[in-house]
């Protein structure tokens, strides 16, 4: 195939600034972190003596420490629970079809659609009778349920085109169900367990309206509940909200860019799945 | 456990006998159970709660449908549903038709150390909390921001503003922060489906001499069908359900200008404590997400099968 | 089509998990017990602290330092006595307030707009307290605003549901070096002084007035309500506000403030983005020299003192008539004791505490740079003069001798100032509402507002 050289170039320069887009709003953070706090910088300008101390305070004003900590185990409590029951369920529906699976699968596509504001009234009368307002579990227990369509629907996709034969054969082996689930299936899924665990880790992670409804107190919240907090606490100052943003944004840029291939590919098939 | 007959297809609904398959049941359980209680049960409370006036403390009153009266009568309440429709044109058309062009474009010089590189960049905005992008994107836009200095050294001065601020653009720039943070997944999803689509396809409209807009109208565009579906769908249902960005960019402000449903039951149920009202508007828009959602997915499956 | 048909059963299975789910079929709010009304709960002997170890929770306002002041050196006083406090911004406790108090009762809490909170029996009722402590014996404008008819309604009159920690007033801050170079000596004495004064700023080039007005805060109510003020009498606003039968914000002389600050906003008296400046870029501008005026209230005293020592003025509005009678926003910090509060005892000793001890006076005055509540005798600390919290307490007497405090008319009902207010304010400034639709909007949602409780 002949590329010509017109279309090649047309082609890399519109690549080049939509990066510089897609990268300005970091930029700007940044630059405006490091102007000294309390000032109203204007646009987009060097400072004069850049004020790196900044990232320091605004690590300890946000207690970064601790919210790292929470999120953590926040994420800890929704993906490997969200993980096992949707691949349990999945298995069931799309590999050993359960009867009456198929409505059973009707009823979580239902939900795949559902705006999280559409129950966030009823989930909080819901946790506060359960006595677990202001705990991390008023996000854990809800997010599980919340995620628990399109993890049984991104499941049952894998397990749907896994050939019959293969637990036939372990049968005959003499293998029960679990077995047959534990040491056959899941390490098949393995790949579709492990673009599902990202989503979810990012979906939690940065789950904002649970955590601003359920959790008033910034410690126990999410990341980006927390990044809500520290908003509202020192929108006085700019400059230490620049940097703190950046501070709150760092770890999951840092999974990210480590991860990157895997994002993108479960990113790139979460969304065509859904 | 009962061995399946001999030359049964096993794929075959049914197959095994009843115990195997109600053992199977044992696994769905849990899932559905939470389900169950956290999606299910509220769903069916917020139905509930629409048809009562409730302060959230006090006893309530039943309404009917009084509730749903004034989401379609107050100003107030059925303007931020319009909002929301109308940011499905920043949030869905900008990202999806700008995508299209891009991945058209860039389509030749996809396997390059650049367009490597561009597929990270590209997919950051999609990472970061909303929140993030809410914050960075405020101070972007503010009057003295890096948008109006831009604007400036364009010479441009004379449109400079406040833009998140003033009435008229409130809406449009917190639109433009939602195409921002949807661009780049738009634009590698169509990507990906193009390199998918058989390049002969390309070299026979070349030989009957076909323009590049032709090639993009008539072979690109409808093999991206499905592509292009999930992009709708999922940018919608953003637009529709958008919370994160506006609470922090906007609250909904100026004069209500921003003020789209997430939010506006955020306020409704916390803060104004109209809990019927709150849950007369979410069930609406949970019928309204369903509404735009599922033509898109018929459409697609249609042309798939 | 096959799959279609076997889903009839599917959608059978759907209805009757749904049904099951929908089980908890009795109206909402009837399965949770209902607070019940409190009523002035006989107190015979003032109440104390006791001697015994004991946690008072607080729910305090983040960015004030006043409250953790004062029950710093109140735990100084007694040893026995600590704070288990949580702190958050007004606007959510504002949203907070009714869950929190119900669901989590507080001790102490910085309190909202109170009638719906007093409606629905979260808040303790203080009457007993105010006898035997004496509070009845204040001056009783100090607590007006706290009092509440049965069910929350009328304000202003009746039992007592929350104290203040002082009572704060708004005015006008001024850049005492930017008034100088507009040759402005005295602070302006009447409206048309002041219109005056702003025009010269504008053409100097300077920013007449920094406000803010964006986000969810509309904060051009400050000098629309100053303005009120100016044009008409203080009471009928008052009765507004307190929610009396009959009372509208649609008046003549309404008009004509709203008119006066729709003029303001064409001259260009404002920042061209007032509508995208909040409270904290409002305050970054003043304290940068990047504006002439501000509206605010005294809690800003101290900071100005500090940040811009000698350099901040304070004036209350100035009258439309020369000599005329001068009026404030002027409002106690409101602290209330939850209803189910379990050390309400020792938190009425400590809001009595606040207004009687000497010390906690003093605090009164220096970190929250407004005047304490309590006798119109008690001690009051000696302030520097020239500052900004001399100029405000000086105000604050004239307000006195003048009977012109009034209370915040975003106060009026618990969702008027986000819900009316506010949008109404941020269409005037941008051009999109007139001053005859603006107040006929917001007397229309506050008619709505009140009937539905």
């Amino acid at each position: 195939m002949i590329i010509s050289w017109r279309e090649s170039w047309t082609g890399r320069l519109l690549l080049v600034l939509l990066m510089a887009v897609t990268i300005l709003p970091f930029l700007s953070l940044f630059v405006t972190a490091l102007h000294p706090s309390g000032t109203y910088p204007a646009g987009f300008a060097w400072p004069a003596d850049p004020q790196w101390g900044n990232f320091l305070r605004a690590f300890e004003a946000a207690k970064m420490g601790e919210l790292l900590l929470s999120s953590l185990l926040i994420v800890l409590g929704v993906v490997p629970i969200s993980v096992l029951l949707s691949t349990m369920a999945g298995f069931a529906i799309g590999h050993l079809r359960v009867p009456g699976g198929r409505p059973v699968f009707l009823l979580f596509v239902l939900g795949l659609t559902l705006p999280f504001e559409g129950v966030i009234t009823p989930l909080y009368y819901q946790v506060r009778d359960m006595g677990l307002l202001n705990t991390r579990w008023a996000i854990i227990l809800p997010l599980i349920g919340l995620f628990m369509p399109f993890s049984v629907f991104w499941m049952r996709a894998h397990f749907v085109n896994m050939p019959g034969e293969l637990s036939e054969s372990a049968r005959m082996d003499g293998a029960n169900l679990w077995q047959l689930f534990r040491r056959i299936h899941v390490p098949l899924a393995m790949p579709a367990i492990s673009s599902l665990g990202i989503l979810l880790f990012l979906w939690t992670w940065n789950q904002f309206l649970l955590a601003i409804v359920l959790v008033d107190d910034p410690a126990e919240r999410t990341m980006s509940g927390a990044l809500g907090a520290f908003q509202g606490q020192w929108g006085t100052d700019i400059p230490l909200l620049c940097a703190g943003s950046l501070l709150i944004l760092a770890p999951t840029l840092a999974i990210f860019l480590v991860f990157q291939r895997h994002f993108v590919k479960a990113l790139l098939q979460g969304s065509l799945k859904g | 456990m009962t061995p399946p007959a001999p030359g049964r297809p096993a794929r075959r609904r049914g197959a095994g006998a009843k115990t195997r398959g109600w053992a199977g049941w044992l696994f769905v359980v849990p899932a559905l159970a939470f389900y169950a209680v956290f999606v299910l049960r509220p769903i069916s409370l917020t139905f509930q709660y629409s048809l009562y006036r409730w302060d959230g403390i006090g006893p309530s009153t039943w309404a009917g449908l009084a509730n749903y009266g004034k989401v379609f009568t107050d100003p107030a309440l059925y303007d931020s549903l319009i909002n929301a429709v109308k940011l499905i044109v920043f949030f869905s058309a900008v990202p999806v038709l700008l995508g299209l062009a891009i991945a058209a474009t860039i389509r030749r010089i996809a396997h390059t150390r650049l367009a490597v590189v561009a597929r990270t960049v590209l997919f950051l905005p999609q990472v970061i909390p909303l929140v993030a992008a809410g914050i960075a994107w405020s101070w972007l836009l503010s009057s003295t921001g890096a948008v109006n200095q831009f604007l400036s050294l364009l010479g441009l001065g004379g449109v400079t503003r406040a833009w998140l601020g003033d009435l008229s653009t409130a809406l449009p720039a917190v639109g433009m922060i939602g195409a921002w943070v949807l661009l780049g997944l738009c634009t590698l999803l169509l990507l990906a489906g193009m390199s998918k689509i058989d390049p002969a396809l390309y070299e026979a409209a070349r030989l009957d001499g076909a323009g590049a807009w032709r090639e993009f109208v008539s072979i690109t565009v409808p093999s991206l069908r499905q592509e292009i579906a999930v992009c709708v769908t999922v940018t919608v249902i953003a637009a529709l359900a958008s919370f994160d960005i506006i609470y922090i960019s906007t609250q909904g402000g100026p004069g209500n200008a921003t003020m789209v449903p997430g939010l506006q039951i955020y306020y409704l149920a916390f803060s104004e404590r109209e809990v019927g009202m709150a849950s007369a508007l979410a069930v609406v828009l949970m019928l309204l997400v369903i509404a735009c959602a599922l033509p898109i997915q018929w459409f697609t499956k249609d042309g798939k099968r | 089509m096959a799959r279609r048909l076997r889903s009839g059963r599917a959608g059978a299975a759907m209805v009757i998990a749904v049904g099951t789910l929908a089980t908890a079929c009795a109206a909402p709010g009837s399965d949770s017990p209902q607070p019940q009304a409190t009523t002035a709960s006989p107190v015979s002997a003032a109440p104390t602290c006791g001697t015994a170890p004991i946690t008072m929770s607080g729910y305090f306002e983040t960015g004030f330092p006043l409250p953790k002041a004062l029950t710093a050196e109140f735990a100084k006083q007694h040893p026995n006595v600590t704070w288990n406090i949580r702190e958050d911004q007004f606007a959510v406790i504002t949203q907070n307030a009714p869950r929190v108090l119900a669901d989590n009762p507080p001790d102490l809490m910085r309190v909202p707009q109170v009638s719906e909170l007093v409606k629905d029996n979260l808040l303790k009722n203080l009457d007993g307290y105010a006898r035997v402590f004496g509070w009845d014996r204040w001056p009783a404008s100090q607590l007006e605003q706290l009092r509440m008819g049965p069910g929350g309604r009328p304000r202003g009159e009746g039992s007592l549901y929350a104290m203040g920690l002082n009572f704060s007033m708004t005015g006008l801050f001024y850049n005492k070096k930017l008034a100088e170079q507009i040759g402005m000596s005295a602070p302006p004495a009447t409206l048309a002084e002041l219109d005056a004064v702003l025009a010269k700023a504008k053409d100097a080039g300077i920013t007449p007035i920094v406000q803010f007005n964006g986000g969810a805060t509309g904060g051009l109510a400050f000098p629309l309500q100053d303005l009120m003020a100016a044009y008409g009498p203080t009471g009928p606003i008052n009765d507004w506000i307190f929610q009396k039968p009959g009372a509208g914000i649609d008046t003549p002389t309404n008009l004509q403030a709203v008119q006066h600050l729709e003029r303001w906003i064409k001259a260009g008296y404002f920042q061209k983005d007032v509508n995208a400046v909040d409270y904290a870029t409002m305050m970054s501008r003043f304290i940068g020299g990047k504006g002439l005026f501000m509206f605010n209230g005294d809690w800003e005293s101290g900071n100005l003192d500090k940040q811009l020592p000698g350099d901040v003025g304070f004036t209350l509005m100035p009258p439309a008539r020369q000599g005329g009678k001068r009026a404030a926003m002027s409002a106690p910090l409101a602290f209330g004791i939850a209803a189910n509060a379990k050390n309400a005892d020792c938190a009425a000793f400590f809001l009595n505490w606040v207004a009687t001890d000497k010390r906690a006076r003093e605090i009164g005055v220096e970190v929250g740079g407004s005047h304490p509540m309590g006798p119109a005798d008690a001690h009051l600390p000696a302030v520097k003069p020239g500052t900004v919290t001399a100029d405000t307490l000086a105000a604050g007497a004239d307000i006195a001798r003048d009977n012109g405090a009034m209370d915040f008319i975003a106060n009026a009902t618990g969702a008027i100032y986000a819900k009316s207010w506010t949008p109404q304010l941020q269409k005037l400034a941008a051009g999109q509402q007139t001053p005859q639709g603006l107040l006929k909007a917001v007397q229309a949602d506050y008619a709505r507002q009140i009937e539905g409780n």
